[in-house]
């Protein structure tokens, strides 16, 4: 509690003490949204969930789904009085947030089953693999629960850029992205400034201004002062490593690509100015797997309240409550009955399922795509991109079909064996790969990569494939919704039809995000707790 | 790096493509090289208003997708979306008429399905 809101040091009422009693009163967020208010600039992420009070009326919550949205309501909702119970389809609660190690099984819709066969302590996260900075919504969760971070590399200038279907002779080679980078800003810099100093510019720049761009250019393009030429520089690395002594003494730098064999190339396509913002440099994920998260939640939730194996098969509502048939782990026909759904089931699932709702909802529940997505996780005997390479962490882009990304993992530097992730890929791509059998993309995999590293191969020992839109309880990774139907069928599904509410990262602006299944349901129990309050 | 280290042949490498290839590279992951689908999770494209009755539906739900199933807009060009869309309606016992070009061209533009420029990774 405040004891004294106004008196500070000497009495006068300072903006930082304002601050400092809106933390003691509301914690750190409310101090921060009370900066923000005043014009400070912080994103106004969702970074707490609502406050539930007043009780919960002897209320009881059917949630469908022990994923991320379903974990999320089940914890807060128990926390405010609620009586609730939730029905999972796996035997495992964190719905898409999936950690592969030794001995997790996964069978597909087509009849592929793998068990993951990686040595102890190795891991690859099939699912959510990242957490960026600002879901402060995940981090919030993170947090309470006690699971560690460590960072996330998500961005490696030494990492390799590939570009097979690029022209001239930097096509078809991995090069340091490092070396693009500095090579493309640095002509092009080189450009603008030669431009600018002949007074090319000055329509649009005056005559101060003239000088600064130009400053700003020798910097950034890392440029000769005395006639505005790239020459190259020593961030794009050394044929010879400067060092002791005489020899190698200084080194010797790296020599800069030809301009136009950098532009034929294509590698210049992974730059830009900054990341997109959900792909910001500093990432985060848990230490041994994504799926401490989930763990956590079901730490925190009272024994009983999951029941696991439960696969729903009818949801019915009225004026008076709300009824869930299913079939429970024994394979008995079951029923729960309550007084309000909360459905985190994916929309690609759940439109084969009977629920009393609306036509009008339903149309919108089924205007909705679900991506293909890809990844695989190859554990490597030794860890040559480190050891040989240099490369810790990171992605390595390029244009291999099939491939998407590469990425190096972010842990266990330096240690004997690591899983590196064999491609992530989406769409059409993603459909193409998931059809061949987990053998045979591990051969898909392992032969793409040898493009890149020499070591592959002879390196590789086993993998672990993953393929969501063939996972009969998601099919699909993620939502994707188009102009049209988030104009017209996303607020629909906002709103609760009846007794149900929907939720999860489908009904979100961050859709494949974990973030987005978790402020979905902060929104949804916020909306039914108002409902239940005023009832 | 030497090139005989080098593995000659993804199996992804495409030949002449047909409507039959497209259809097994892009399609047969879910709806199966038999058009059969997957039993509630991917339909069955044999018979059915949406695959052998008239266009409007068709197109662009290849386009943009619907009810769990992706886009295609930015997998495949309107020649190959024709090609594979007259394989579908001409195969498992489907007897459609055939697809043009100019006719998923004049879709494309009518569903403003342009296609948005792809974020080099996604999550």
């Amino acid at each position: 509690m405040v004891s004294d809101p106004v008196t500070g040091s000497g009495g006068a009422f300072t903006r930082r003490r304002f601050f400092e009693q809106l933390a003691a009163v509301g914690g750190v967020s409310l101090a921060m949204a009370g900066m923000d208010a005043l014009g400070f600039g912080f994103a106004s992420a969702a970074t707490l969930p609502p406050p539930l009070p007043g009780g919960a009326k002897g209320t009881r919550i059917i949630i469908l789904g022990a994923g991320l949205a379903g974990l999320t309501a089940a914890y807060e909702l128990g926390k405010a009085g609620y009586e609730v119970q939730v029905l999972e389809a796996r035997g495992v609660a964190g719905g898409r947030v999936e950690t592969a190690r030794k001995g997790f099984v996964d069978t597909d819709v087509m009849g592929n089953r793998q068990e993951c066969d990686f040595d102890d302590g190795q891991y690859i996260n099939v699912g959510p693999w990242r957490i960026p900075y600002h879901h402060q919504s995940t981090l919030h969760y993170v947090r309470k629960f006690g699971v560690q971070l460590e960072l996330f590399n998500n961005d490696n200038d030494a990492a390799y850029v590939y570009f097979e279907k690029g022209k001239g002779p930097l096509a078809g080679k991995p090069i340091r992205k490092g070396q693009i980078a500095a090579d493309a800003r640095g002509y092009t810099a080189e450009l603008m400034a030669k431009v600018a100093s002949k007074g090319d510019l000055d329509a649009v720049l005056s005559a101060t201004d003239r000088q600064t761009f130009i400053d700003y250019l020798v910097n950034e393009g890392r440029l000769q002062r005395s006639d505005l030429s790239y020459k190259g520089t020593d961030g794009r690395g050394f044929d010879i490593a400067p060092g002791a002594g005489i020899n190698p003494g200084a080194g010797k730098e790296t020599t800069p690509f030809a301009f136009a064999d950098v532009l034929n190339s294509k590698a210049w396509s992974v730059l830009n100015s900054v990341a997109g913002w959900e792909q910001q440099r500093t990432m985060l994920e848990p230490v041994g797997g994504m799926d401490m998260i989930p763990r956590g939640f079901v730490k925190n939730i009272p024994d009983g309240v999951i029941q696991y194996k439960a696969l729903v098969d009818r949801i019915q509502q009225n004026a008076k409550g709300v009824k869930v048939s299913y079939t429970d782990a024994s394979g008995k026909k079951a029923e729960a009955a309550g007084d309000y759904i909360i459905c985190t089931i994916p929309l690609s699932v759940l439109k084969n399922i009977k629920m009393d709702v609306s036509k009008p909802f339903l149309e919108a529940m089924s205007n909705v795509a679900y991506a293909p997505v890809n990844k695989i996780g190859l554990q490597m005997k030794t860890r040559f991109w480190e050891e040989k390479h240099w490369i810790y962490g990171g992605h390595i882009y390029n244009d291999i079909p099939g491939i998407g990304t590469i990425s190096l993992p972010s842990t266990g530097w330096h240690s004997q064996k690591g899983v590196l992730l064999g491609y992530y890929s989406f769409g059409g791509e993603a459909a193409k790969i998931s059809a061949l059998s987990p053998d045979e993309r591990a051969k898909f995999a392992v032969t793409q990569g040898q493009k890149i590293f020499p070591e592959y191969a002879e390196n590789f020992e086993k993998a672990f494939s993953k393929s969501w839109h063939l996972d009969p309880h998601n099919l699909g990774g993620w939502a994707e919704w188009s102009d049209e139907s988030r104009k017209a069928a996303y607020p629909v599904l906002c709103e609760p039809d009846g007794r149900i509410y929907l939720s999860g990262e489908h009904l979100s602006h961050l859709t494949g995000w974990q973030a987005g299944a978790i402020e979905s349901a902060w929104q949804q129990i916020a909306k039914l707790h108002q409902r239940v309050q005023q009832a | 790096m030497a090139a005989a280290l080098w593995v000659a042949m993804s199996p992804v490498t495409m030949a002449a493509e047909t409507g039959q290839s497209l259809y097994n590279d892009n399609c047969a992951a879910c709806h199966q090289r038999t058009g059969l689908g997957i039993k509630g999770a991917f339909p069955a494209l044999i018979g059915g208003k949406m695959v052998t009755g008239p266009l409007p539906a068709l197109i662009p739900t290849v386009l943009n997708g619907r009810g769990g199933m992706p886009a295609f807009k930015s997998d495949l060009t309107d020649a190959q979306m024709a090609m594979v869309l007259s394989y579908i309606r001409a195969s498992w016992g489907n007897k459609a008429s055939v697809i043009t070009t100019v006719q998923v061209t004049q879709a494309r533009i009518k569903a403003s399905a342009a296609a948005k420029p792809k974020n080099l990774q996604a999550h």
